[in-house]
């Protein structure tokens, strides 16, 4: 009987603390959401009635399109040279036990713990140093040093589970190096890569401080955009885009999960 | 066999396919496996027997090319391979896992050797067909590796080793995965696949009676050295040292004193109280000397003889056939003695006396204590 109330109450704190965190993170997302179908003026909840105005307004806003094409632009080519370069980096290092490859682990992992103001900064000065003006290419530059990290660590982390009896193997049957690598290494580390390569894409789309420093005034990026939408004028067309984004997201999430597992890779 | 064999390996010299020529291997400063010399016949079927830790799989890997030895030659054929990468050799191993290739179908796996050297796809398909038609899988030819049983995957492994057309066949432990009723339907499949393609095959395990069982001869290895190559009969009933005599079978030890040694015969006294003549493997025995006479169980009868040395049964175990008599003999040591039961005979009551005796002199063995 008395174990019987243990276990009840320690499941119920369990449950209650759960369900206090589960609100915490989905409550916001829900709210912008419903704030956005809004047929008010302003971002208060809840609406006073509900309406697709804003998601017309934001397929006339010329602005949000011109910088949202820039982000896409910028993520992509940022996601591209993280996937090429991080993929080399990790086969290089899973595959040697030396020092020198775990001090190379610990290099391309710092952009993961720096503050990114601090290397925002820094690169400023580095590329103004080197006479380079903040341009677009500083920017996927920059973009592409925060970003390789995610796709390094998922490499090497699909690099250890491969087994290494399989290439081996492979050997055995007459394959040299290059052979074994296209046949049986990529395709069993593809679903890593391609996990590391979803997150870094993401994170070049929503990062803000390396974007504050090295874009120049031409190149407009959707989070800085948005934000300074919000802070004139409370534009509700931003909770409409914070929809769009959101359902994106969910989007794409499912397809990697389809394809690569993500949610087993990031745990 | 032989003759069978020599029409599909004629190509080595003298019937030989392998010869591992001195073969040392170190690990920094630690010896993995000494001096080992085997001359292996084309389509002989070889076991590396031996606890683990004893440097089998070390051999097996060197001579698959995995692993570059510190000294001595790999000769495939009339072919020194030492320089050959492992893709470059055409041995077909068989890993202990399987190793198949998890994101390829069962097809694509077989067909991986012949592709990655280039054979054209109509002859690679041809001969995929055939080896799962030899390895009763054709019904699996599209499913993935993970589809299928444990028996299934080592047979996929097998065909795959086989597309290779290779020179010799290694298998690493090759039943280690299965359960024990699978294994001796296996070891039956492998030993018809292997004598119905003639391949010489090198086999490595730790279980005695797969490698007395299936091999043509053993190798028998303890701490990196060769201890003896020979038939398995042979190395069961006239084993050259103390640790074969021990490690496959059992054997009862019983110290004793040479009285007399004539050639590869001696004369012993047992402690337990009984003189017997023993084989003495090399001849190293002087008389005077101390030593340990091994006697298998089956090896031994209770008997009336008064040849024989006395000791007390302690205890009977009906094991089905066989019924096994633990007895402690004069000086205290526990002796086995198994004979074939006959249903309704009794067992031998505890502290009954007893007079036990080899059931013949060369069944018996001496080697130095």
């Amino acid at each position: 009987m008395r174990r019987d109330w243990e276990a009840f109450s320690f499941h119920l704190a369990i449950g209650v603390i759960a369900v206090l965190a589960l609100i915490l993170l989905v409550a916001p997302t829900a709210i912008v959401l419903i704030v956005s179908f809004t047929s008010g003026f302003s971002l208060r909840f809840p609406p006073p009635g509900y309406s697709l105005r804003w998601y017309v307004a934001l397929w006339d806003a010329w602005q949000l399109h011109f910088a949202a094409m820039n982000s896409l632009k910028v993520a992509a080519w940022a996601t591209f040279l993280s996937v090429v370069l991080g993929t080399l980096a990790g086969l290089g290092i899973s595959r040697s036990s030396r020092l020198s490859a775990k001090l190379m682990d610990g290099l391309f992992m710092s952009p993961l713990i720096l503050p990114a103001l601090a290397f925002g900064l820094s690169s400023l000065m580095f590329f103004s140093a080197l006479g380079l003006p903040v341009s677009p290419l500083t920017l996927i530059i920059g973009h592409t040093v925060v970003c390789v990290p995610y796709v390094v660590r998922n490499t090497v982390a699909a690099l250890s589970q491969l087994d290494p009896t399989l290439l081996e193997c492979s050997a055995s049957l007459g394959a040299g190096k290059v052979y074994t690598f296209r046949r049986i290494t990529l395709p069993l580390i593809r679903p890593g890569i391609l996990a590391g390569g979803f997150i870094a894409f993401m994170s070049s789309f929503d990062n803000v401080p390396v974007s504050l420093f090295l874009r120049d005034a031409a190149t407009d990026m959707l989070p800085i955009r948005m934000w300074q939408d919000l802070e004139g004028k409370l534009d509700v067309t931003i909770a409409a885009l914070s929809g769009v984004l959101i359902v994106f997201t969910i989007a794409l999430i499912m397809v990697m999960e389809r394809f690569t597992g993500l949610s087993r890779r990031l745990a | 066999m032989q003759t069978a064999s020599n029409e599909t390996q004629g190509t080595a010299s003298g019937g030989r396919a392998l010869v591992v020529d001195a073969v040392t291997h170190r690990y920094g400063s630690s010896t993995a496996v000494e001096n080992i010399n085997l001359d292996i016949r084309a389509g002989e079927l070889v076991a590396l027997l031996g606890p683990s830790g004893c440097g089998k799989t070390t051999l097996l890997r060197i001579i698959a090319g995995f692993i570059r030895q510190t000294e001595g030659r790999i000769i495939l054929g009339d072919e020194v391979v030492d320089d050959l990468g492992p893709n470059r050799r055409r041995i077909g191993i068989v890993f202990q896992n399987y190793a198949l290739f998890p994101h390829l179908s069962i097809a694509e796996n077989v067909a991986y050797g012949p592709a990655a050297q280039g054979i054209g796809k109509a002859e690679r398909e041809a001969e995929t067909k055939r080896l799962l038609e030899l390895v009763k899988l054709g019904h699996l030819a599209d499913r993935l590796p993970r589809q299928l049983s444990g028996g299934q995957q080592q047979r996929v492994a097998l065909a795959r080793a086989l597309a290779i057309k290779p020179r010799i066949l290694l298998l690493d432990e090759p039943f280690a995965a299965l359960d024990k009723n699978l294994r001796l339907d296996m070891q039956i499949e492998i030993k018809r696949l292997q004598r119905l393609s003639g391949i010489t095959t090198v086999m490595v395990t730790h279980d005695q009676e797969e490698a007395l069982s299936m091999a043509d001869r053993v190798a028998v290895l303890s701490q990196g050295r060769l201890e003896q190559f020979a038939a398995p009969t042979q190395i069961y009933d006239r084993p050259d040292s103390l640790f074969v005599n021990t490690f496959v079978g059992t054997a009862n030890q019983l110290s004793g004193q040479v009285l007399a040694s004539d050639g590869d015969m001696a004369t012993i006294r047992l402690d337990a109280g009984a003189e017997l003549r023993a084989r003495s493997p090399g001849g190293v025995l002087a008389s005077g000397q101390r030593c340990t006479v091994c006697l298998r169980p089956e090896h031994l009868e209770m008997t009336d003889d008064p040849a024989g040395f006395a000791a007390v049964v302690e205890m009977g175990l009906p094991l089905g056939a066989t019924v096994v008599h633990e007895v402690r003999g004069a000086d205290g040591a526990g002796i086995k003695v198994s004979e074939p039961r006959r249903a309704g005979t009794a067992l031998r009551a505890t502290g009954t006396p007893v007079r036990v005796r080899p059931l013949s002199p060369d069944l018996a063995t001496a080697y130095p204590a």
